[in-house]
């Protein structure tokens, strides 16, 4: 019998179908030039946020 | 003249503090009182927390910066508000309590014109049994708490090198938590540290929450747009979870810890019972107990005071079925009813309701995440006070400066493992914070609201890290850091 404090025993959550990465996909996530470009875009992004909607009264 | 006081000096109340001296001058003068020393930039705990970097960096002495900034600093704790003054003394004051400053224990009194309650939450490890560093789970809340869950830690992955399994579980430790973005930076944060080691074959890591899906971070999910698709940050995020091969268990209320077993029940009411090696477990937050009284001394908490212990603001406390919630309940000036000299910001202002669905088991138990209110909503909700008190020091008329979380929008960066080549993080945003399915579709700004993994989302999180602690230290050109 299993244990039924076993982390197999645990009602876990089926990931199963989840898409995974390509192998594409986690090198573009570490390639250091395409992620300055992201790094940019986001710091971009997170000052148009800033000046759009930071002032709370803003539509 | 007029006096103004800050309670708290976490991001809501120190970037208020430092913005009301910046616009008020010498002119008034600026309290800030506040049972810490130090400042905390709370969001680096979690590579505190798994022994990337020491207290010390996220960590600094207040005293220094107040100084500087012609600050007021009281080290003490508040314990009552008087709105109305009392029969004695019609100005309006603060009953505090010293902790430091060779005056702990005292009681004091500190006089105002204008109060920020900024006191941010209390951690309720006392609501589940065995929970917290007192019990058998380890936080991350505190960076005294990440020091000693590193250490844990290091315990743990010493005995995989020596060969024995173990099994780590990460999340929340109860069903109303709320702050699971730190959980989930935790339990990655962890992973990277354990494939680091070598030893990840020998670990079995168990995200453990509340959510009652993978993705909801507390403000029920979003969704991105993707390369022409419209994606949920629940694919994303079991996406990552598959990758990583963390196991997950969802809509999860922690009813008691023991020595090594958390008990625990699920959304369909069966009750069940896991055995770890070492665990974190985020508490639920309630606000800090401070009470209130009226002129006469009759107390008036019950009125200022959400059940929850946070202060009650300008939103729309009606109790209704969540069809029924709207973006408009939510506040927007942050004034106690009833008071314009008086407001409350970052986590210690009462949030109308949830944001995710709050949920129940058959036995009648609530799995209901609270809603987060995170650094950057902390940060600006902050700086509006600041904003209002000083237009209406100069003309008591003067309308409030505006900051509804169901207009603002929020960065959330969960890092998943550091290094300035190996790291990564889910870096994320939102645009509003608060969903308003009348303005989107889906509730927000689908070309504001993104998520996206790699390399770059560590980069921005280091850089936050830098910035803020720049910015809290208040050197120089600090104002032009948005919160
Ligand atoms: C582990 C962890 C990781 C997080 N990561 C992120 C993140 O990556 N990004 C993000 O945006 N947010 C993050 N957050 C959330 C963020 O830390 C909070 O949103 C923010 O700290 C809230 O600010 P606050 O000023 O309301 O409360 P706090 O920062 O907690 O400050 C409250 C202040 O009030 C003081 N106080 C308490 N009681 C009293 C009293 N009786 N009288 C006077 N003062 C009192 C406290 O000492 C403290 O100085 C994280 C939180 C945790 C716990």
């Amino acid at each position: 019998m299993t244990d039924p404090t076993a982390p197999t025993a645990q009602p876990l959550l089926d990931v199963s179908t989840a898409p995974l990465p390509t192998q594409r996909t986690l090198k573009m996530r570490r390639n250091i030039p395409f992620q300055l470009v992201r790094f940019v875009a986001f710091d971009l992004r997170i000052m148009r946020m800033v000046l759009k909607g930071h002032k709370g009264d803003a539509h | 003249m007029a006096d103004v006081v800050v309670l708290g000096a976490g991001v809501a109340g120190h970037t208020a503090a430092l913005h009301l001296k910046r616009l008020l001058g010498k002119e008034h003068t600026v309290t800030v009182v506040t049972p810490n020393s130090q400042w905390n930039w709370i969001p680096s705990n979690i590579w505190v927390g798994v022994g990337d970097m020491p207290a010390e960096k996220v960590l600094f002495p207040l005293a220094d910066v107040y100084r500087k900034q012609k600050i007021e600093y009281l080290q003490a704790k508040a314990v009552a508000i008087h709105p109305d003054g009392s029969e004695t003394d019609p100005r309006p004051f603060v009953d505090i309590e010293y902790t430091g400053q060779g005056r702990a224990g005292e009681p004091g009194t500190v006089h105002y014109d204008y109060l920020i309650n900024a006191t941010g939450p209390k951690l309720r490890f006392e609501a589940t049994p065995g929970m917290g560093p007192g019990g058998y789970t380890h936080s991350v809340c505190t960076a005294d708490h990440a020091t000693h869950a590193a250490h844990a830690l290091e315990a743990s992955i010493a005995k995989m090198r020596a060969g024995e399994r173990q099994t780590l579980v990460i999340g929340m430790g109860h069903g109303t938590c709320t702050c699971q973005g730190a959980a989930f930076e935790y339990v990655f944060n962890v992973d990277h540290t354990i494939r680091q080691a070598g030893v990840r074959d020998l670990a079995t890591i168990v995200y453990l929450t509340n959510e009652a899906a993978l993705g909801d971070f507390g403000v029920g999910g979003m969704v991105f747009d993707q390369e022409g698709f419209q994606t949920t940050s629940e694919l994303w995020t079991k996406s990552l979870f598959r990758e990583r091969g963390v196991l997950a268990i969802v809509g999860a209320h922690v009813e008691r810890v023991e020595d090594g077993v958390i008990h625990y029940e699920t959304l369909d009411g069966t009750k069940h019972s896991l055995a770890f090696d070492f665990s974190m477990l985020i508490p639920p937050f309630g606000g800090v107990g401070l009470k209130a009284y009226a002129r006469d001394g009759g107390d008036i908490t019950d009125t200022l005071f959400a059940p929850s212990g946070f202060m009650k603001v300008d939103a729309d406390y009606t109790p209704k079925p969540y069809e029924q919630w709207k973006a408009t309940d939510w506040p927007s000036t942050y004034e106690v009813p009833g008071y314009r000299n008086l407001f409350a910001v970052g986590i210690a202002f009462a949030p109308p309701h949830a944001i995710s669905k709050p949920l129940k088991t058959p036995n009648g138990t609530a799995i209901a995440p609270a809603p987060p209110r995170t650094g950057m909503p902390s940060g600006v909700t902050g700086k509006a006070a600041a904003i209002t008190i000083a237009r209406r020091i100069k003309n008591p008329d003067a309308p409030a400066e505006p900051a509804s979380m169901a207009h603002m929008g929020a960065a959330c960066v969960a890092s998943a493992g550091t290094g300035l080549t190996k790291g990564s993080a889910a870096a994320m945003t939102m645009l509003p914070v608060v969903p308003d399915y009348d303005r989107y579709p889906t509730g927000r700004d689908v070309r504001e609201t993104r998520g996206e993994l790699g390399l770059h989302g560590h980069w921005v999180k280091l850089m936050l890290h830098y910035l803020f602690l720049y910015k809290a230290k208040a050197k120089f050109g600090w104002p032009l850091i948005p919160e």
